[in-house]
């Protein structure tokens, strides 16, 4: 695709977020910055110019407007802010692609907030009952997209929801972001995608992978 | 948000409150900055854009990087490139935005969608292709039997802020002239 299409990311200096924008910037997009912790959104914007001198990058203080103006729409935040941000955006998030990051785990990191029936993608897709929530980024770590291939191997990054081209866009954007995209399913996929990801988080605490780990489906 | 949209469908069809909603789900609000592309050359134009607010212009580019204007759209207009939207093959045209502006985009999905569910929208569809038939005949007609003068007031009549809005080259280059000859016809017409 020729066309650069606008990508904003909602809290776009957390961890992921700032992972999500640098790794964008490498590609045919421009990123719409919002965050409400302004500190630390000049440091990554510097951050982004120096290492991708020709992305186009805008940092911008009201999620309402950046959400207008964009193609794609990265909810970075927790879980517990997604209500927040959705009554925010719902106007103008209205048949766009929003993808959700978040995996709702409690806060002693051994089990998940949602109940068995649902997760936080589904959440999401219910506060925006007219947008395309498409469940990504959430198998991988923040450090991961600096190093998208760890031990040789390429990280698998999962991907589910219901809208074909939502799907195909999405998977351009993980792409980009240097991982290997895999399309798992339908939105409900997601509750099995954010139980992996307790599970890698639990792994890691165990074992020590010290936030540098990924999966890798291993196939013939 | 939608507003004018709503205003031009009512000029041609009525809805209930209900249909509006309906339709109103399946609507994209989009906002463009000037000099952005909403669509370039060569992608599928995934959707039709009406103007809510704003100047856009659809155009192409030949061998020479000679840019050809087909269309503005200023607001109530609709524009895309209309045979890619239809057939889903790649765009030969460009749509970019001559202000900042905002937009209500429909896919060719969405559009389809409406017709299953507001089967009224089709008689609002349909004008609106006809119109835009309508628009392009009459283009082609003053393009082959109009004299400059002629063709220039035309467009003048059709567009009337046009000149407070858009640049002589542009314009131009929608008639297909060189901006030297487009300020000989403007010189020619005050005169008189």
């Amino acid at each position: 695709m020729r066309t650069k299409q606008t990508i904003a990311i909602i809290g776009a200096t957390g961890n992921m977020g700032s992972a999500i924008a640098k790794s964008l910037s490498r590609g045919n997009y421009r990123l719409l910055l919002f965050t409400s912790d302004k500190s630390k959104l000049k440091n990554l914007e510097e951050e982004i110019a120096s290492a991708y001198p020709g992305a186009d990058v805008e940092s911008i203080n009201c999620s309402y407007t950046a959400s207008w103006e964009a193609d794609v729409i990265i909810v970075a935040t927790p879980f517990a802010a997604e209500k927040e941000i959705a009554d925010k955006i719902r106007e103008v998030a209205n048949q766009k692609i929003v993808v959700s990051i978040a995996n709702p785990l409690n806060d002693s990191f051994d089990g998940l907030v949602t109940p068995p029936g649902t997760s936080a993608a589904e959440e999401l897709q219910k506060l925006l009952p007219h947008s395309k929530v498409i469940k990504a980024f959430n198998t991988t770590f923040a450090a991961d997209f600096a190093q998208p291939v760890i031990d040789g191997k390429q990280v698998d990054a999962f991907i589910a929801g219901n809208d074909s081209d939502a799907l195909e866009t999405v998977k351009e954007l993980v792409q980009t972001a240097g991982f290997n995209p895999i399309v798992a399913g339908d939105l409900p996929v997601s509750r099995i995608l954010e139980n992996m990801q307790l599970l890698l988080i639990r792994l890691g605490i165990k074992y020590n992978y010290n936030w540098l780990a990924g999966w890798k489906i291993l196939h013939q | 948000m939608y507003e004018l949209f709503f205003k031009k469908v009512a000029e041609k069809i009525t809805l209930t409150p209900a249909q509006q909603d309906i339709i109103k789900h399946y609507l994209i609000p989009k906002k463009i900055r000037k000099n952005q592309y909403l669509l370039q050359e060569g992608d599928v134009a995934k959707h039709a854009a009406f103007v809510e607010k704003g100047a856009l212009r659809a155009y192409s580019v030949d061998d020479r990087g000679t840019e050809h204007i087909i269309q503005f759209a200023f607001e109530g207009w609709t524009i895309s490139d209309l045979y890619s939207f239809l057939t889903g093959e790649p765009a030969t045209y460009n749509v970019d935005a001559l202000e900042d502006s905002e937009l209500v985009l429909i896919s060719k999905a969405a559009q389809d969608e409406i017709l299953k569910q507001v089967p009224e929208y089709e008689a609002y569809n349909r004008l609106q292709i006809t119109g835009a038939y309508l628009a392009m005949q009459k283009r082609l007609t003053a393009m082959l039997s109009l004299s400059l003068e002629e063709r220039y007031i035309n467009l003048t009549r059709l567009y009337p802020n046009l000149i407070q809005r858009v640049p002589q080259r542009m314009i131009a280059s929608y008639m297909g002239l060189t901006p030297e000859t487009l300020s000989r016809v403007r010189r020619k017409i005050k005169d008189k």
